[in-house]
């Protein structure tokens, strides 16, 4: 955030350019839209709905959508899936939410120091980045989700672990092709720190890449919480998520499809919306596009 | 070349390394362990159990066990599975040919679909097809992989019955048709989002061809738009389509591992899910050596994709 | 309570039939008879057809002396022979044997220290060769080779001075008496010598992908993740075999297991069965016959006693009382699964059906404690002495209706002011040290306690069994009563089926009493097969379905 402080003065110029440019697009606009509605929801929807996410009633189990209050029908547990839906949102948003803080706080820093160090302490920062893309994600989320009790600080970590890499290539790109600026060499000359360099002058220029990377991260985030949760080694019950609620959900999709198509469903819009957001703020940055 | 190829293959030596380390002391660091199947065994002691893990030479140092286990890789033995005995690569070559399938049957959809979405789009810029184009390969990109394949099989399996809800074949009819009948499902899945990316990639090179001069030239030489796209633009965004699927490569084998999941499919996803369930370390540790040998080749050829079609880049 | 009268007129029934054939078996029954239950009337003159058995793990250790889980008994119950086979009613036959030894026919010397072994003279490998006494001494002495990862190694450790009489005889000694090894026997698959004799290392002998036996069945091929083909032994010694091929098929879902076995793709759905959920539906269905059979597994909520917590035996009670039985079973389990009070098998001669049924009741688990000096804390949770009655649950992650008991039970017992906790973990760590060395609070698991439907549970009840405090066995709960000790040393020393019964059904009286883990039911199994498919036999003694595929045929 001081970064985009210290981008203010100088740069106002493009600022408004930015927001023009990202207004204009309308995908992204949706995808604010969607984010904004469903974090509403999430926030308010449990207040207004007649159940609690964990109150079960085994004889309203596997009621289907629109049965009586349960507007999106109730699970094995005879719970209300309308109410978990939200409680889970909460969880699953904010997991990934800080996922991609961490994420994003790691990469930047293994980015920068990559970047600007170079020689071999670059170049072992950026192996080890190789290495850890060389790991199918799979491998990593659930050794560790084995390997750590999975409470939902214990996942955003893991998330956040093994998905930090990719920042850290952009941010070490980027870095690497402003290190030789005019701005940075007049700064080496009047004896800055290497430090106050990185991240006070180098690390402002590269917030663009930055905030479009840590925009697609929180996606991949929601994606990678679902998997595990999915699994059953990630958000422990009864605390739901979007992922753990679709845990077991195969086995009642002849008998109970609305289990899995619902908090799919939900995943599905967040996802496509942090997407449209980061494809608006790629646009609206002018971040090369070399990056899905 | 030759100086590239050294540098190259010292550095690929240097990732395996990595990747065998952290591989190797994720899995160590897991509790439990190969033997926790047995836990449940009403006859199995704590003797047994003792036994077992020192004849597995589970017992000793760390450091011990990787250097013995990577001494007997680089001399060619890649370890026995401590489940059924049998020869690590010959557990991992059973479930070659099943992910091959998936896989080469998925991104030849996604090849063709994708090249199609990609030029059409591009050829047709800012038309209706280009928009939902767009839009729809931002949606499959988002879209959970499990949860598409779930989808699917509620919708085509059990809702309408037309095809498999699992599985490669049915046991005794082995033929061909029947074989294509399970692919259906399973590699429409798996291409989803490799389609979308494909699309959105052609589409960039495509429009990236049209600008150029050489396809100015050629649609002033009064040759049909047609002909023009498919000699020069499609010709010209080969190469970085290829250095794309380089890159793609262990993706696809992700995506598999998730695609197998569900669709009970027994290739090496399969294996790996299993493997890592039974902390099976000889074959996990083999299956992830494997994947960072294909992210390695991916990359190669994405390298030397780029360096022929550009010469300015100088290998190195 | 209509369920638990249920319950008892179908024991005493049952418990009739079984002394019949206890009668039958000491007298009447000739040996190798094994294999001809009276259903199977008419089955072909040469092995015909093929059946297709489904799975849900798939069997991939073929070497029936190293270590293996359930799924893989179904491979060596048809390709090997024990000495001795356990039937479906818990009686010993011989398969090897000419007949099983005991202390009456004189097989069992009177102290039970040494043991005399006659064999069959007909039975031939695989391969032709001879099956001779030989092969079981390398057999017995493999077992206990220290170079050789085997499997269970309880009981045969005890062997000694193995003597070749004749190519037909053999005896040894043990180091003490242990009647439960009979009962062991029955798992224990005899190997061929002339072929793992030249093995340099026998854990990667070749014969270990592609055995050699002398069962029913010969080893065709394997689609390693996908299915395990076996074809007819013409030469079979025993009865048997009548079909051509037998087809072990790999489904990694319960689910997709299902559907296959409902669109006809499976013949007969073995481990880990038909679930609970689709048992009404399953049944319904046209040419299929699904049976509702009793298996040897009992759920149960592990407490370690160790903890503060759970030492008291009134916090066990009440929580005991805390738990809606008749909700879980009916609800959540479809009704499928049966209460109990024991660890002990339902189907099982030692089972002791006079045992205090459990009451839900909410305000007596609410009394007990009162009573107990637990009181509820400012955050509703008892507290005493400084420790609050708060524990964390833990089972293998993935299994769904584990975890809807779990959060179900974390309802009920809110409610008497206990807080339970879930944290799951994948089976490799769950089952590890985690559970073995009493690493857990809490934990939910359904367990086989006997072997072969023998009744020893030394190894889960004794304390020299706690392996967190130096012993030796999977005693994990840490449960430590000197007379549940005693009797079960008596009970391992006791070769008389009579006596034996009388010292386990003491044994099951204490257990209840004492409430080391609480028991939530016991597991019924739901088989399913092909209306047509005919010699199936269910047999709770066995791990498998397939555990007598030698006696199966299509309706001719």
């Amino acid at each position: 955030m001081t970064a985009l402080a210290a981008n203010a003065g100088p740069s106002r110029w493009w600022r408004s350019r930015t927001v023009r440019r990202f207004t204009s697009h309308h995908l992204a606009l949706l995808g604010v839209a969607m984010i904004t509605l469903l974090t509403l929801a999430c926030v308010f929807g449990p207040h207004l709905l007649p159940y609690d996410s964990l109150y079960i009633d085994l004889r309203a189990r596997f009621s289907p959508p629109l049965t009586g209050h349960h507007y999106l029908g109730t699970d094995p547990l005879g719970r209300d899936v309308a109410a978990r839906l939200f409680m889970a949102g909460r969880t699953s948003l904010l997991v990934a939410f800080f996922a991609m803080l961490l994420s994003t706080l790691i990469g930047t820093l293994v980015g920068v120091i990559a970047g600007y160090r170079g020689g071999w302490i670059g170049a072992a920062l950026m192996r080890t980045v190789d290495g850890f893309l060389s790991f199918p994600s799979i491998f990593l989320l659930l050794a560790l989700a084995a390997a750590l009790k999975p409470s939902p600080a214990m996942v955003t970590v893991i998330v956040a672990v093994t998905s930090w890499m990719e920042v850290a290539r952009i941010v070490e790109a980027e870095v690497r092709s402003l290190r030789e600026r005019e701005f940075v060499l007049a700064g080496r000359m009047l004896g800055l720190s290497g430090t106050h360099i990185m991240f006070r002058e180098i690390l402002p220029n590269a917030m663009g890449p930055i905030i479009v990377a840590s925009t697609l991260t929180v996606a991949r985030a929601i994606l990678m919480e679902a998997y595990i949760s999915f699994l059953g080694y990630g958000i422990q019950p009864p605390l739901p998520s979007w992922g753990n609620m679709l845990e077991g959900a195969q086995q009642y999709l002849g008998s109970a499809p609305w289990l899995a198509i619902i908090p799919g469903a939900a995943i599905t819009i967040a996802v496509t919306s942090f997407n449209f957001i980061g494809d608006g703020l790629r646009d609206a940055l002018d971040v090369r596009d070399d990056h899905i | 070349m030759r100086g590239f190829l050294l540098n190259r293959l010292s550095q690929s030596l240097i990732l395996l390394l990595i990747v065998s380390v952290i591989g190797f002391v994720v899995l160590n660091l897991l509790p439990g362990g190969p033997l926790a199947q047995f836990g449940l065994d009403p006859g199995m002691t704590q003797d047994d159990l003792d036994r077992l893990k020192e004849q597995l030479g589970l017992n000793r140092p760390l450091l011990m066990q990787y250097l013995d286990w990577a001494w007997r890789l680089l001399q060619g033995d890649w370890g026995h599975s401590f489940r059924d005995g049998a020869p690590v690569l010959a557990v991992i070559g059973r479930h070659v040919f099943a992910t091959l399938l998936l896989m080469g049957t998925s991104t030849a959809i996604a090849i063709a679909i994708g090249t199609w979405i990609g030029i059409r789009g591009a050829t047709h810029r800012y038309s209706l097809f280009d928009h939902i184009a767009t839009v729809g390969a931002m949606v499959a990109l988002s879209i959970p992989t499990f949860w598409f394949g779930l989808v699917g099989i509620y919708i085509f399996s059990l809702r309408l019955g037309w095809l498999p809800a699992g599985n490669m074949y049915t046991i005794g009819d082995g033929s061909v048709l029947n074989y294509l009948h399970h692919l259906i499902l399973p590699s429409i899945v798996l291409s989803l989002v490799h389609v979308a990316i494909w699309s959105r990639y052609m589409r960039t090179a495509t429009l990236d061809a049209i600008s150029q001069d050489f396809v100015k030239t050629a649609r002033a030489k009064g040759l049909s738009e047609r002909r023009v796209i498919m000699k020069h633009v499609v010709g010209n965004a080969l190469l970085p389509m290829i250095t794309l699927a380089g890159v793609q490569l262990p993706s696809i084998l992700t995506g598999a591992l998730v695609t197998e999941t569900v669709f009970t499919w027994p290739g090496m996803g399969r294996l790996f899910l299993d493997s890592l369930g039974y902390s099976d370390y000889p074959v996990v540790m083999g299956l992830l050596m494997f994947s960072a040998i294909l992210v390695i080749l991916g990359n190669l050829i994405a390298d030397i994709a780029v360096a022929i079609v550009d010469p300015r880049i100088r290998l190195g | 309570m209509t369920e638990r009268s249920n319950t008892k007129s179908t024991y005493s029934r049952r418990d009739a039939l079984r002394l019949m054939a206890i009668g039958g078996a000491a007298g009447l029954i000739a040996p190798n008879l094994l294999g001809k239950p009276a259903f199977a009337q008419n089955p072909p003159a040469s092995p015909t057809g093929r059946v297709i058995v489904g799975f849900s793990q798939e069997p991939t250790v073929f070497n029936p002396l190293m270590p293996h889980t359930e799924c893989d008994d179904a491979v060596h119950f048809s390709v090997f022979d024990a000495l001795v086979r356990m039937d479906s009613k818990g009686v010993l036959q011989p398969n090897l044997v000419v007949e099983v030894p005991s202390q009456k026919n004189g097989g069992i010397s009177e102290d039970g220290l040494v043991w005399r072994v006659r064999l069959r003279d007909d039975v031939r490998w695989h391969d032709g060769q001879p099956f001779t006494a030989e092969d079981v001494k390398f057999t017995l002495e493999l077992i206990t080779n220290p170079k050789f990862r085997a499997w269970r190694t309880a009981g045969h450790s005890l062997v000694r001075d193995i003597k070749v009489i004749s190519p037909t005889e053999l005896t040894w000694r043990m180091e003490e008496a242990f009647a439960p090894y009979l009962s062991f026997l029955a798992e224990t698959f005899m190997v061929p010598k002339h072929i793992l004799e030249k093995e340099a290392d026998p854990n990667t002998a070749a014969f270990n992908q592609a055995p050699v036996g002398t069962g029913a069945f010969k080893w065709a091929q394997r689609i390693a993740g996908d299915h395990i083909e076996l074809v007819a032994n013409t030469d079979y010694a025993g009865e048997g075999p009548y079909l051509e091929r037998l087809v072990f098929k790999y489904i990694p879902d319960m689910t997709v297991l299902y559907t296959q076995f409902k669109s006809g793709d499976i013949d007969l759905v073995d481990q880990a069965f038909i679930t609970a959920d689709h048992y009404e539906e399953a049944s319904k269905l046209p040419d299929r016959a699904v049976m509702l059979e009793r298996g040897a597994s009992v759920e149960s909520i592990y407490l370690n006693l160790e903890k503060p917590q759970f030492k008291e035996p009134a916090v066990r009670q009440a929580l005991y009382a805390a738990i809606d039985r008749k909700a879980i079973l009916e609800g959540l389990y479809y009704g499928v699964h049966n209460p109990t009070e024991t660890f002990m098998p339902q189907n099982s001669y030692y089972y002791n059906p006079n045992l205090p049924a459990q009451e839900f009741n909410i305000e007596r688990a609410r009394q007990i404690l009162d009573e107990a000096g637990w009181v509820p804390g400012a955050d509703g949770i008892r507290v005493k002495d400084g420790v609050r009655l708060s524990f964390a649950n833990s089972t293998t992650s993935g299994n769904h209706l584990r975890e809807q008991t779990q959060q179900f039970l974390q309802q009920t017992f809110a409610e008497i002011g206990v807080e339970m906790t879930i944290s799951n973990l994948p089976a490799a760590v769950m089952w590890g040290d985690f559970w073995l060395k009493s690493q857990f609070e809490s934990a939910i698991s359904g367990v086989t306690n006997v072997i072969a439907g023998d009744p020893d549970v030394s190894n889960r009840l004794h304390t020299k069994a706690i392996v967190a405090k130096g012993g030796k066995g999977s005693n994990t709960g840490q449960y430590s009563n000197p007379e549940v000790d005693a009797l079960l040393d008596k009970g391992t020393r006791t070769f008389d089926r009579e006596e034996r019964r009388a010292i386990y059904l003491r044994v099951q009286e204490i257990v209840r009493q004492d409430l080391p883990f609480l028991p939530l039911f016991a597991y019924a199994n739901v088989f399913g097969r092909k209306e047509g498919l005919e010699g199936f036999e269910a047999n709770s003694n066995a791990r498998v379905a397939s555990w007598h595929a030698a006696g199966w045929h299509w309706k001719g």
